[in-house]
């Protein structure tokens, strides 16, 4: 029985089952009654509905205030279909048709409005809502005008699911699929993504998180679950209009969903229990007096959530117990060692991550190539020249570094290597393929790693999950395959849990696995992000002033480490940095950047005695 | 076809500087502060609300039901960004927009709540039959609301170019920080555009109250949407583009009504100006009163 419950997808189709089949049975049994089956319905048709409006908000950071015109997408596309006067197809067929519907609208409306960022996509949904609600919804060849469409139950074969004990059953076994696709979302890459593109777009960007495109796929994903979730609430009202979907019921969506917490399917279920029970069970026991109270006290609750902590309930209370947590095992560690110095005890190592075997493949380097080649790369921002003509050579297994005082273009160009710049000019190579027209997911996919000056890590998320972000380019599976948690899957996850785990030890950082990022040092991002460029295993390991912030100490220590990483680990890296001693401790070779232009190069100690360069550092050499 | 267009020309303009009004609260918050506030639309209704009880049911002259109206909105407003807007400075904008949803759901529970669905009317603050104009009635009120749309309108635009204070706003929407550093009051500011926004809206409501003659809680939220396409369509910061964002949604509204007034299908009107912010997100993203290209800030 363990096992069972160990296993997320498995525990949802078991409770799914049991739940099921208890509906109908329990209806028989006589203690479950029509009334209250139909009302614990209404309760799971505003979850599943809460659900997907949970995947889009709650996860993926987005919102749409047209939620409830997507339900009524579904509930009349099973309308067209479905009644004997219209097709009379099967309930069956009504379901994907639902989804398949809610998803094309969704992905419709999403394309303008997400390819911009920030609000449009509130914005538009509340048009949607309006012109659907006004509209569509309310023509008598959609809806059937004021009087609305009958839905008829559904019917497998010769049994009509007339009883509501039996329609509850479907209900159940519907939200259970919701469940688990919700589940999985949230256990693969695509909820990794999603949370990224939530919390910062630019650095999921630098992870290989093609942010348009996940938002979209947040949008449709929700859109084909608002439209499973509108064939449920259709088929248990039996009749619908254009009513029933109106902005109200997008608004009562949103409270739901932020009064639930924001990216808990637990919070949603239970919110929406309350919104569905209240209306009718409240007036009953204390009178009419207290209709409408629902309304404002979750209306009131969704702006407190909000000034409060934006992230939602649920993220506060993880919060709090992360913290609760992290507390207890300093303290006992402060017992254990006798000491209470969380960071000076075991310096950081940098952990040995063999290339990912059976994740995706990177295209074998050409021959004896260079890992890197940069030609010629010219980059302008108007009328300012940020790189002029600069090419460099990045050969298997050297540290090379990139120095220059402040301004000289040596982040343009690193951004015009890892594919965040497009260059005016120049090629770039790695391991001899030509990827000037990849993009930076693509060059990160084949094994250009790199970190950001000012840190790219996603600061609300923790260190594993930002270790497991990071593999994001390197997890093959697709997302249809993710959804159902099939195929390679499971195996791949666990590989890439097992990877994560290995370089938080490597690291010596297994305390903090679970801490958010943003709560460490300055320092110990920089590890992070450091590790989060090796577990994917780059051929290319670029690093943008990684020194910057740390202790000496540390730096010292970064030194040791970034010569581990070539010779202990056979890797090849750039690296911008201004820590002089840092530099011409670890470097193999070094190019000087000044004005946008590569004024020298060669062995490191000949380098920095070149007047050329004294005069870019110093602006005139001292005589 | 010359008397049609006209007729269109006649009501399109009458709605537009209405919606162009309420477009100007939109970018006004949205100019100071990065956000959408959507609860604008029921802070307008609340206020008409107030309006209707001081002037229909206690018989006080309309100017004083409207002062107290503008008055309870700013102070709506003002007390939102008090208490809630800038607690969030540090908080992503689309946090502080969904509170506004809430601020808005708040009011409009509130006001369902005491008031039930019962249609309300107000009267305008000038009695007469008004003029015919190209086959439509145009009520003095609804001169006036012109009138006013355009005052505000060069009114807000002059604040915000020719003062210390308005270059201030301006200063705060493009870098709050460094805004700060320079010495512009950012609390005032951002004070100053909720509330604004607020009675802004309202004085909208109050000039097409009589034309839309009875209301009801949530009636309005159409009428912001409008407002809102309105803003999207002038880019979401210009004032300028805000009126001439809302003519244009005005001008279509009508025309939409005139074309498809024969058809039997229901809210052509609404349907067009969601595919026409559709539209205008597509090929006009920064407005259409932009000079150059390229994306507006999010």
């Amino acid at each position: 029985m363990n096992a069972v419950f160990a296993r997320p997808g498995l525990r949802c189709v078991v409770v799914g089952v049991v739940a099921l089949a208890a509906a109908p049975l329990l209806g028989r049994a006589g203690v479950l009654n029509d009334y209250r089956a139909v009302l614990i319905g209404e309760a799971i048709a505003l979850a599943a509905a809460g659900l997907s409006l949970n995947l889009l908000m709650g996860h993926a950071g987005q919102i749409s205030l047209g939620h409830g015109a997507l339900l009524g997408v579904g509930a009349f596309t099973t309308g067209a279909l479905t009644p004997a006067t219209e097709l009379g197809l099967p309930f069956v067929v009504a379901v994907p048709a639902a989804a398949i519907a809610g998803a094309l609208v969704a992905f419709v409306i999403g394309v303008p409005a997400l390819r911009l960022r920030g609000l449009y996509l509130a914005v538009v949904t509340i048009a949607f809502s309006y012109a659907m609600f006004e509209s569509i919804f309310a023509a008598e060849q959609v809806g059937g005008g004021s009087a609305g469409i009958a839905l008829p139950r559904p019917q497998v074969n010769t049994f009509l699911f007339s009883k509501e004990v039996d329609y509850l059953a479907i209900l159940i076994g519907l939200f259970a699929l919701l469940w688990l696709v919700d589940t999985n979302v949230t256990r693969t890459k695509i909820g990794r993504a999603f949370r990224a593109v939530r919390s910062d777009e630019a650095v999921a960007a630098s992870f290989g998180v093609d942010v348009t495109r996940y938002k979209l796929l947040a949008f449709a994903l929700s859109g084909a679950m608002a439209g499973i979730a509108g064939v449920m609430v259709g088929h248990l009202k039996l009749t619908v209009s254009s009513s029933v979907f109106g902005y109200e019921r997008s608004l009562l969506l949103v409270v739901v969903v932020v009064v639930g917490g924001l990216g808990s399917r637990v919070g949603v279920l239970v919110a929406a229990a309350f919104y569905a029970f209240y209306p009718i069970a409240m007036p009953e026991l204390f009178g009419a007096g207290v209709r409408g109270y629902d309304v404002i006290i979750g209306a009131a609750l969704l702006v407190i959530t909000m000034a409060r902590n934006p992230g939602g309930l649920a993220g506060t209370i993880r919060e709090q117990l992360e913290e609760r947590r992290a507390g207890r095992e300093r303290l006992a560690d402060a017992a254990a060692s006798g000491t209470d110095d969380a960071d000076g005890s075991a310096l950081p190592k940098l952990p040995n991550m063999p290339r990912p075997a059976s994740l995706a493949g990177r295209p074998e380097a050409h021959g004896n190539a260079p890992v890197l080649e940069a030609k010629d790369v010219t980059v302008r921002f108007g009328g300012l020249v940020a790189v002029a003509d600069a090419s460099l050579t990045v050969p298997q297994g050297r540290i090379v570094g990139l120095i220059g005082p402040n301004g000289a273009g040596k982040t343009t160009l690193f951004n015009a290597i890892s594919g965040l710049e497009v260059p005016e000019s120049g090629r770039v190579h790695l391991l001899g393929h030509d990827v000037s027209n990849l993009g930076a997911a693509a060059r990160c996919a084949r094994g250009l790693g790199r970190t950001f000056q000012n840190i790219g890590l996603v600061k609300d998320l923790s260190v594993t999950d930002n270790l497991l972000l990071a593999q994001h380019t390197v997890a093959p599976y697709g997302i249809p395959a993710a959804l159902g948690y099939a195929g390679s899957t499971g195996s791949v996850e666990d590989e890439l849990h097992e990877r994560a785990a290995t370089a938080i030890s490597g690291l010596g950082f297994e305390r903090y696995a679970n801490t958010p990022v943003g709560k460490l040092s300055i320092g110990q991002q920089r590890i992070v992000e450091l590790g989060c460029v090796l577990v994917t295993a780059p051929e290319l390991v670029m690093l943008d002033e990684p020194s910057a912030g740390m202790s000496p100490a540390a730096a010292e220590n970064l030194a040791e480490r970034l010569r581990d990483l070539r010779d202990e680990l056979g890797r090849t890296v750039l690296l911008i940095e201004h820590n002089v001693p840092l530099v011409l401790d670890t470097c193999d070779e070094l190019y000087v950047m000044a004005g946008g232009v590569i004024v020298a190069n060669g062995a490191p100690d000949d380098v920095v005695r070149d007047p050329v360069v004294v005069d870019a550092y110093l602006g005139g050499a001292l005589t | 076809m010359a008397e049609l267009l006209a007729e269109v020309v006649v009501v399109g303009l009458i709605a537009g500087g209405i919606y162009g009004l309420f477009a100007v609260g939109t970018v006004l918050v949205y100019r100071g502060s990065r956000v959408l506030n959507f609860a604008q639309g029921e802070i307008g209704m609340m206020s008409l609300f107030l309006a209707w009880y001081l002037v229909t049911e206690r018989g006080l002259p309309w100017i004083v039901g409207a002062v107290a109206a503008l008055a309870v909105a700013a102070a709506v407003g003002w007390g939102f960004e008090r208490l809630v807007v800038r607690r969030m400075v540090a908080a992503p904008r689309v946090a502080v927009s969904v509170a506004t949803v809430g601020l808005g759901l708040l009011i409009l529970a509130t006001e369902l709540r005491l008031n039930g669905e019962n249609p309300r009317s107000l009267a305008g603050p000038i009695s007469g039959r008004g003029w015919e104009i190209a086959g439509v009635i145009v009520s003095p009120t609804q001169i006036l609301a012109l009138v006013v749309t355009l005052a505000v309108g060069v009114g807000f635009a002059t604040l915000l170019r020719r003062t210390d204070f308005g270059l201030g706003v301006l200063a705060a929407a493009q870098d709050a920080n460094m805004a700060r550093l320079v010495g512009v009051p950012l609390g005032r500011v951002s004070g100053f555009v909720w509330a604004a926004g607020a009675a802004v809206t309202t004085l909208g409501a109050l000039l097409i109250a009589p034309t839309v003659q009875a209301f009801a809680p949530g009636a309005f939220g159409r009428l912001f949407l409008f407002g809102l396409a309105a803003a999207i369509i002038g880019g979401l910061t210009s004032l300028p583009g805000a009126f001439v964002g809302g003519v244009v949604v005005g001008l279509f509204e009508a025309g939409a009504g005139r074309v498809f007034a024969e058809a039997t299908f229901p809210g052509l009107e609404t349907l067009s100006i969601f595919v026409l912010m559709l539209l205008s997100l597509l090929f006009r993203p920064e407005g259409l009163l932009a000079r150059s290209g390229g994306r507006r800030p999010a």
